[in-house]
């Protein structure tokens, strides 16, 4: 795409902002904020985990389509409102054992060499969440959050995935803790159209390859009924294995559907 | 008006982000130009010594640094990964022998640049800095972000000239890609490449290095096209009024050559060949058979280090491969080619280079042109 197509573009997005309605803003895309589920609802995405409301306090969720290789399961937790912030917290359990071990083999599909086994590992997540509307139709969100493995011996080091997204995420298997700080920004363009622009850090505790940036950016638009298609980029940057090159830039696409 | 102005200022922000980002993206699997720059490194800018009348050219696959390793892709091994720690005290055997050989040009292939399989070492760097030459330059045969089979991962592989002497118009040359391939196995699978440079060695008229590492595991007549291209990039040369120290890794047998088919020397527990029903019939890269008068070409038209007639006459003096990690050599895969002379009786095959890597270096000394 050529360098003045790609300003015209920016230009034009720049310059659209929120529409003065009543923002359903929330009601579209509560995923990634400290507002749960409403009770006896869900939604779930081909990316995005299963969620499901449970009542005014609790929501579940899950991340179905990987359950057969990485079983996990999570909750939402409702931690109250104040001075029009709400507040949450997220705790999550994960087995990667299984993904690592059928991804370890011999010709196509060998993510990971097959001279590596993988002993059972429990990833532990929790996250501390406040959302705050800035207007109408717009909200913020703070995230703080950490990831540690409880396992029985370490996997050895030179089994990583290195690629951007895989090799942050799965860091805290081999070593360290990794503290995750983020924030992301939620606005509704129009009656169907939302956009979300967000920045997490991954900061592992050990010397070497300790730490990650990623910038999202989503665009999600509202089919009908409850389906949402989403599209965008990640940018990540990060000290991996390799010396460089140290940014990344990948598409993202997820589809969400849901109880109305 | 305040909300308004900080989303327009956020979003004109994402894009520029993504501007930058944009030109950092990093596609899955690198692909090449027909011919492009080569990569030029330089160590420091050391006084060119003057040369005598001949000059010392060896050519080396390294096998990136993992010597004897029972490696699983040419070796019947199960390892695909060596870590820094593995691949290092190896580097420094071959950095002893550079050392102790002393070429004035180096063609090295199968050289690892950041690769996940050889400990993401800079094996170009590693042996500029262990060793006495002040210029290199590579061009890389195999540059994937991450090969998704067998752990590979991240790989970048490269042929290089390294010289005592600056280079200039270094040139990657694009070779044929492997026809016998599906699409998918083609898209990540290595691109062969030539990597050409203009030698400036002080009072020698034009005088090129040129360095090729051809298809290995090629069925069909990919390892043909190869052959043909490099004679063709010699001719360029030649008749141009240039002289040329070629040679590299032409993974295929001299002609005459006794012993042509290797399956059962090459044969993995498991395989099975030249049985009725065997499919294939023979092992990928172990039979020469329909090879055997492709390099006639060059042997007719340039003068090979080891003399056709000689290599004839005593074959195994002159064998530089093995895939067996405890045997020694028992093929001659590694060859140069000049079109001017050779110093008679200079030409050295280091079978005695056992640990180093399943190839022995060849080095002959070639006689300088005047201007």
């Amino acid at each position: 795409m050529r360098l003045k197509q790609i300003l015209f573009f920016a230009i034009i997005f720049c310059a659209t902002h929120g529409l003065t309605q009543e923002s359903k803003l929330l009601s579209e895309w509560s995923y990634n904020t400290a507002n749960l589920m409403p009770a006896g609802k869900w939604e779930s995405g081909l990316i995005q985990p299963f969620r499901y409301g449970i009542n005014e306090k609790i929501e579940v969720r899950s991340d179905i389509l990987i359950m057969p290789f990485i079983p996990n399961a999570g909750v939402l937790i409702a931690q109250g409102t104040k001075n029009d912030i709400s507040f949450a917290s997220e705790h999550s359990l994960s087995i990667p054992t299984p993904f690592l071990n059928f991804f370890s083999m011999e010709g196509t599909g060998g993510l990971i060499s097959s001279e590596y086994d993988f002993s059972f590992i429990l990833s532990v997540y929790n996250a501390f969440l406040a959302s705050k509307p800035i207007t109408k139709n717009t909200l913020v969100t703070a995230k703080i959050g950490y990831a540690f493995s409880v396992r029985s011996e370490k996997p050895d080091p030179n089994s990583t995935i290195d690629l951007p997204v895989f090799y942050p995420r799965m860091a805290h298997y081999y070593e360290g803790t990794s503290i995750r700080p983020g924030v992301a920004l939620k606005i509704k363009l129009g009656d169907k159209w939302f956009y979300e622009e967000g920045v997490q850090a991954f900061i592992i505790t050990r010397p070497e390859n300790n730490f990650f940036l990623e910038n999202t950016g989503t665009l999600m638009w509202t089919v009908g009924g409850s389906w949402r298609i989403r599209g965008g980029y990640i940018l990540a940057y990060g000290k991996y294995p390799y010396k460089t090159p140290k940014w990344q830039l990948w598409p993202t696409f997820d589809v969400v559907f849901g109880s109305r | 008006m305040k909300n308004i102005s900080f989303i327009i200022i956020f979003r004109f922000s994402v894009f520029l982000i993504l501007l930058c980002g944009l030109y950092s993206c990093e596609l899955p699997v690198t692909s090449f130009e027909d011919v492009e720059d080569a990569v030029y490194y330089y160590k420091y800018q050391p006084v060119a010594p003057q040369p005598g009348s001949t000059i010392k050219v060896t050519t080396w696959n390294i096998r990136f640094g993992i010597g004897r390793g029972e490696w699983f892709g040419d070796a019947c091994g199960t390892k695909a990964i060596y870590t820094e720690a593995e691949v290092l005290p190896n580097l420094q055997l071959i950095v002893d022998r550079i050392n102790q050989v002393k070429p004035d040009i180096l063609l090295l292939q199968e050289l690892d640049i950041n690769s996940k399989r050889s400990g993401y070492v800079d094996q170009l760097k590693w042996i500029m800095d262990r060793t006495y030459f002040g210029y290199a330059v590579y061009g890389l045969q195999w540059q994937a972000q991450f090969i998704p089979s067998d752990g590979l991962g991240r790989l970048h592989e490269a042929n290089a000239i390294l010289s005592r002497w600056p280079l200039a118009s270094a040139t990657r040359i694009q070779l044929a890609l492997r026809g016998d391939q599906d699409k998918l196995t083609r898209y990540f699978y290595e691109r062969p490449c030539m990597v050409q440079a203009k030698v400036e060695i002080p009072g020698v008229t034009d005088f090129y290095a040129v360095n090729i590492h051809a298809s290995a595991f090629a069925t069909d007549d990919t390892k043909y096209k190869h052959f043909a291209a490099f004679k063709e990039e010699l001719d360029n040369i030649a008749n141009s009024g240039g002289w040329f120290v070629a040679g590299g890794d032409l993974n295929t047998l001299p002609p005459g050559s006794d012993s042509i088919d290797f399956c059962y020397e090459d044969i993995c527990l498991g395989e099975s060949f030249h049985q009725p029903g065997d499919d294939p019939q023979h092992k990928e890269g172990s039979n020469y058979a329909p090879e055997e008068e492709w390099l006639k070409p060059l042997y007719d038209k340039y003068k090979c280090a080891v003399p056709l007639n000689d290599y004839q006459q005593n074959q195994p003096a002159y064998f530089t491969h093995t895939t067996e990690p405890e045997l020694t050599f028992n093929r001659t895969l590694d060859y140069l080619f000049t079109n001017s002379n050779w110093n008679p009786k200079s030409t050295v095959t280091h079978q005695d280079f056992f640990y180093e890597s399943d190839h022995a270096p060849v080095s002959s000394e070639v006689v300088l042109i005047r201007k």
